[in-house]
């Protein structure tokens, strides 16, 4: 049974900020030696996981839902009435995507996620959250000033938009749905997930036709 | 708690690296701690708030300068500790003494499957919902000592139901593995509800929160 104590577990870290080996790359590994002597950890399984989130599992599984929705109006509204389900024809399911909501973007309203507490994120649909998702001064400052953390990504917004930010303060897990680009007809779902990046569907960059 | 990782509308921080590349991370440790937090067998009462709080009682100082993966690293560590399956001698060795009573853990042949499994916080039916989607509400001015998912900023201020998703697990009493849930709405805030400077503009930010965090306008 835990102990489910916040005293004791702020007096266990402070020790063990002064009895850890200083180096992060030596934690981590003498974390991992100790899990594995418990019977806690199967090495194996690690590297199975390290393979899935260098090939499989990433922002390019996002890209295609958004490339679907831009090109499948049907699949389109499903997506924004039940984001979940939708996604789920992919089989993208796993990591922090039980309860999906997509957002989507127009000429008037320009979606932003943040998590404020501390970094939740959709990761079977997008990936590993870049560090800068994870920083404090990310955290901080999107939903005081989603302008200027926008002018810091070199998104301009008019005056007129209106600016949503999301803070992901609970289980559900948001994704934003980018305006689709001129100079884009007939292309297909194929050509259109590979120019969705990362950061467009985080609210942090416009998808853009490359020069 | 009123903690260090409360970090929304905080002031001071400086630009953020807008400039990162697509890498899932910039160090091996990093992928492969993030590899073993999937792996691990778990004690029965470590849940995803308990996770978070215990994160969030890192000294703030590390908290704010060890690098995230540092951090679940530690949070790791600390759990293991208080849940009696490892002491801190051991963790600073890098020597198991003792056998860990759990379930043995997932093997590479079990990820496949571990993969695509979606954990479901939400309880249908559990309990009835007290507002509307276009009630106005005021968010709760105070938190308590333990794990909440109300943050500071929007406490006391004033909102609008956008949307009410049913129940889910309460987080405050998720951290002590309890399974008690409440109607959790999507509440939306005018920017200048929050913030003196946003005064005239017509940007919101939306928060989900449970029904214990609101109160009738």
């Amino acid at each position: 049974m835990t102990e489910h104590d916040s005293h004791t577990v702020a007096a266990i870290h402070r020790e063990l900020h002064d009895h850890l080996p200083s180096d992060p790359a030596l934690r981590v590994k003498a974390l991992e030696s100790v899990l594995v002597g418990k019977g806690m950890l199967d090495p194996a399984a690690v590297d199975a996981w390290i393979e899935l989130y260098a090939d499989e599992i990433g922002p390019k599984r996002g890209a295609r839902v958004v490339a679907r929705a831009w090109t499948d109006a049907a699949f389109r509204a499903r997506l924004l009435a039940d984001a979940t389900d939708a996604i789920a024809d992919f089989g993208f399911t796993g990591w922090g995507t039980a309860h999906m909501r997509v957002v989507e973007n127009t000429d008037e309203v320009h979606n932003l996620v943040v998590c404020t507490l501390c970094s939740c994120y959709p990761h079977a649909v997008l990936g590993i959250p870049p560090a800068w998702y994870k920083s404090a001064p990310y955290r901080a400052r999107a939903v005081r000033d989603p302008r200027g953390v926008l002018v810091e990504f070199g998104v301009a917004l008019p005056a007129a938009t209106e600016v949503r930010v999301w803070d992901s303060t609970s289980e559900l897990r948001y994704m934003v749905l980018p305006r689709r680009p001129d100079g884009t007809d007939g292309w297909s779902e194929d050509r259109l997930a590979a120019i969705v990046t990362r950061n467009a569907m985080i609210g942090t960059a416009l998808v853009t036709v490359p020069a | 708690m009123d903690g260090i990782h409360d970090l929304g509308g905080r002031e001071g921080f400086g630009p953020i690296d807008a400039d990162e590349d697509e890498q899932p991370f910039h160090a091996p440790w990093e992928a492969r701690l993030n590899g073993m937090v999937r792996a691990i067998s778990r004690a029965p009462d470590w849940t995803i708030d308990w996770f978070r709080h215990c994160r969030e009682l890192i000294d703030p100082v590390d908290y704010l300068t060890r690098p995230y993966y540092d951090q679940w690293m530690q949070t790791y560590a600390a759990m293991m500790i208080v849940s009696g399956l490892a002491t801190v001698d051991e963790l600073a060795g890098g020597r198991a003494t003792t056998r860990a009573d759990l379930p043995p853990p997932m093997t590479a042949a079990g990820v496949a499957a571990a993969k695509a499994r979606a954990v479901r916080y939400d309880r249908p039916g559990a309990a009835t919902p007290a507002f509307a989607v276009g009630d106005a509400v005021v968010a709760r001015r105070d938190g308590h000592a333990g794990h909440t998912r109300l943050p500071a900023y929007a406490r006391g201020r004033r909102g609008t139901i956008a949307a009410s998703h049913g129940a889910f697990v309460l987080p405050d009493q998720g951290a002590l593995a309890r399974d008690a849930a409440e109607p959790l709405y999507t509440v939306s805030f005018p920017t200048s509800e929050l913030w003196a400077e946003a005064a005239g503009r017509r940007d919101t930010v939306l928060l989900d929160l449970w029904q214990s965090y609101l109160t009738k306008a």
